[in-house]
């Protein structure tokens, strides 16, 4: 018995090997129909699962959208938190790290000297001051904030309306006053914002703490937490638990805008994800359905030999599912490659492949082979001697 | 003849050709709803991103420089310069006044506030409290057009993120909106009412009715938002405001847009002009609202042009393999259905048939079938799209006909290149061993 069931599976992977070999051509049509099936699996799969981690780094261009202010105000204001506070915030997150910088306001007189012009304006001492985003607002603000100050100076980025008010140009010396303390420094560049940047004066914390004689304390610290929106409303709450004595709050403006938008762009991309998905498993379908109308004779055969039907089917699903675990193999990993690139197109930065995706599109692979395969029980009712006279 | 073998071929396997059919139209429905999603898809998002809030704002060119720190306005009062609320109807009259979603004036200005416990039915006066910072501005205002028709807008549009918990005051009745801070500092509650005032008072102001608690995230929290005009007369500033805030429905900028519009030519600096990016916008803004300075919000509007250039790219990229898929199921289909004809295309032959006229006959089949196929997959397509539309954004795509000829065409263009290749090797088929059954 068990002898029988030997010489039986051997048959089996005989006629197996013998239907792979038979027809080269076919063979190379059902395999490129899977693969390419395979690779657009793949590509997109890894393109959306990589393109909502993207997503999220796109909208970090929004600036911050965490503040860390006093207790007690829901507004920045004259009260002040202790410098140390920043060193309490976790900044190293499994999307990336938190960018944090720290600011002091202080509201000073600023003058030119040469033109003696004078404005009360808000100084914000910012650390780093790099975290400035310096725009380009005339030909001549080509700002580099890394460069050596030609006299040692201080360094510091006015707002565009503050340095038209002032007259101020590039290099120009400003003199800050508070009450009887005085520092100065030399204009690196120039921000246009559109919101209350444009009417201040950043400078370093250190000089903004030296101006308002406030040493070692700061007005409030800007987060930008990368992230998807759940992830960081968990940061949210997890750094309020441990900063009790501080107000943490979003910057509702973008969180909840973002959070929609977010929800919106990614029910979009799983859509049309699913569309294609959808096209491509008919379309190897198709494919495959095809080629096995053309095994009419081999069913023919195989049942004028004694085959039972069930033997028969078993026969082709096997192949099928060989077939589709080589193409998905195959196509899975060219599709991986294709969405790195891909990738680079759309958000300007390679993908990262994801290796959850590959076992994904083989099995989805396989499962179209399987499904494409069925149309054969239509052959069940086919009577080999029809098929041999050339009927239909 | 020509049109009894057409007809033939369809009556004698209906069945076959049905499947043929409804392959078709299953691939070209799925590329419809991929495309037309995709065609809706710009202009929606660009909606979506306007619940970021404003993207424009407008301020007094004259003005002196906001003493502003955590969006308190440290100036004195009197320092700075006031725009003209009566102007404002103007902003509707600009080139892309359509894309003018919402605009609000806002006045600040301080106070002291004498909030009224309403308690069985009787106002009990509480304590006058100092410096309370007010906002006057628009809920929901109706602007009148020039074109006689009228604009709803209010802060409620601009800042969409601000939660109301309760409703909005009407604009001109004595009512207002209490920040949650501030509300809670001085247990004021909804249906309670608080008196405001500035500088000497000799009597005490009629009150205003508290509608609603107002949670915004940020300093407004901390202060009382009031009709502009009792902001405007407590301020002493009739019929003027400070800032005004403008959301506007844009093109993201691209590397034209970002040039200085004085170095254009008169041809650029029309296309310029003719576009709704946000720097012509902001520019047909200040030519209406003389003696202002326009703005553009950059945090608001970089953010958006970059992420609306990514996502149209991606949505392009996903629906051109949308496309490709269905012209290669529809082929493949095709292709299958011209090959189980090898024995009808031999017979043909055998009659004395010329290779044109089997190509010719087969593609006017295959024709039919895709044009039928073709206009049921996109009827297909827009029910899905729809449905996609609907669970994405709440609203269906409009059908365009556009589509429609982009998927006519391409069911027959794909169906012909499906069927043109084995067609092509059936031609150089012998009819003798075709009929022998070889």
């Amino acid at each position: 018995m068990a002898d029988r069931r030997m010489s039986n599976r051997a048959m089996f992977w005989r006629i197996i090997r013998r239907l792979f070999g038979a027809n080269p051509g076919r063979l190379f049509v059902m395999l490129l129909a899977l693969g390419a099936g395979a690779a657009v699996t793949a590509a997109l799969l890894n393109l959306q699962v990589d393109a909502r981690r993207r997503l999220t780094t796109e909208f970090r261009a929004f600036g911050p959208n965490v503040l860390i202010i006093p207790k007690g105000s829901s507004a920045a204001s004259s009260e002040t938190l202790p410098g140390s506070t920043i060193h309490l915030v976790p900044v190293n997150l499994p999307d990336g790290r938190v960018t944090v910088s720290s600011t002091l306001y202080v509201v000073a007189g600023v003058s030119v000297p040469q033109s003696g012009k004078s404005l009360p304006v808000v100084v914000a001492g910012t650390n780093p001051l790099a975290f400035v985003r310096v725009s380009v607002f005339s030909s001549t603000s080509e700002a580099n904030l890394n460069r050596p100050a030609p006299s040692m100076g201080e360094v510091c980025v006015a707002g565009a309306r503050v340095a038209k008010q002032l007259g101020a140009e590039p290099d120009t010396e400003l003199v800050l006053a508070s009450g009887p303390r005085r520092e100065s420094c030399r204009v690196a560049g120039f921000h246009q914002t559109g919101g209350p940047e444009d009417d201040r004066v950043a400078i370093g914390l250190r000089t903004a703490q030296r101006l308002a004689d406030l040493p070692n304390r700061i007005s409030a610290i800007e987060l930008i937490v990368p992230g998807t929106p759940g992830e960081i409303q968990s940061y949210l709450e997890d750094l309020q638990r441990q900063l009790p004595d501080v107000h943490v709050r979003p910057v509702r403006q973008f969180t909840e805008g973002e959070a929609r938008i977010y929800n919106r762009i990614s029910g979009l991309l799983t859509a049309t994800v699913g569309i294609v998905l959808l096209l491509t498993a008919l379309c190897v379908m198709a494919a495959m359905t095809n080629v096995a109308m053309e095994r009419r004779m081999d069913v023919g055969l195989m049942k004028a030999i004694g085959g039972s039907m069930r033997r028969v089917l078993r026969l082709f699903l096997a192949e099928a599912a060989l077939l589709g675990l080589a193409g998905g193999i195959l196509g899975g990993a060219l599709g991986i490659f294709l969405s790195i690139g891909l990738g680079k197109a759309v958000f300007g930065v390679a993908a990262r492949p994801r290796l959850i995706v590959y076992p994904v599109a083989v099995a989805l692979t396989v499962v179209v082979a399987i499904v494409s395969a069925f149309p054969l029980r239509r052959l069940a009712s086919i009577r080999p001697a029809s098929v041999f006279r050339g009927e239909a | 003849m020509f049109l009894r073998i057409v007809a033939d071929s369809f009556g004698r396997r209906p069945r076959h050709k049905l499947l043929t059919g409804a392959a078709l139209a299953l691939g070209m429905g799925l590329a419809t709803a991929a495309l037309s999603v995709s065609l809706d898809v710009g202009d929606r998002l660009a909606k979506e991103f306007r619940s970021l809030g404003a993207n424009l704002i407008v301020t007094p060119q004259a003005d002196s420089l906001p003493l502003e720190i955590g969006g308190v306005d440290y100036r004195p009062v009197n320092a700075g310069a006031y725009l003209p609320e009566a102007d404002l109807p103007k902003l509707k009259t600009i080139f892309w006044h359509n894309n003018i979603v919402a605009f609000a004036p806002v006045l600040e200005a301080r106070g002291e506030a004498l909030p009224f416990r309403r308690e069985d039915g009787e106002d009990s006066p509480g304590n006058w409290i100092n410096d309370v910072p007010l906002i006057g501005t628009w809920a929901y205002h109706a602007v009148p057009l020039p074109d006689g028709g009228e604009f709803q807008t209010g802060i409620a549009k601009t800042n969409p993120w601000w939660q109301i918990n309760g409703r909005w005051f009407s604009d001109d009745a004595r009512e207002c909106v209490v920040g949650t801070a501030f509300a809670r500092k001085n247990h004021i509650r909804i249906g309670d009412s608080v008196s405001l005032a500035a500088g000497d008072v000799t009597k005490i102001p009629s009150p205003l009715k508290v509608t609603a608690i107002l949670s915004s995230g940020g300093p407004e929290e901390e202060s009382i938002v009031v009709p502009i005009s009792l902001a405007q007369s407590l301020a002493a500033k009739p019929g003027q405001y400070r800032k005004l805030y403008v959301s506007a429905l844009t093109k993201p900028e691209d590397a034209f847009a970002k040039r200085d519009p004085k170095t254009f030519t008169p041809k650029e600096y029309d296309t310029w002009f003719c576009t709704p990016y946000i720097s012509s916008i902001a520019f047909q803004i200040q030519q209406e609202l003389p003696g202002t300075d326009v703005r553009v919000i950059r945090r608001v509007a970089e953010g958006e042009g970059a992420i609306l250039t990514r996502v149209r790219m991606l949505l392009w990229l996903v629906t051109g393999a949308a496309l490709l898929a269905a012209a290669l199921a529809v082929g493949a289909s095709s292709a299958a259905s011209v090959i189980e004809r090898r024995t009808e295309i031999g017979l043909m032959k055998a009659l004395g048939a010329g290779s044109g006229t089997v190509g010719f006959l087969l593609a006017a089949e295959q024709l039919l079938l895709a044009f039928v196929g073709g206009g049921a997959g996109y009827a297909l397509g827009i029910v899905l799209a729809r449905l996609v539309g609907e669970r994405v954004f709440g609203v269906a795509p409009q059908p365009s006909l556009i589509v429609f000829f982009v998927i006519i065409a391409l069911a027959a263009g794909v169906t012909i290149l499906g069927s043109a290749f084995p067609l092509r090797r059936a031609s150089r088929y012998e009819p003798a061993p075709i009929l022998r059954g070889e």
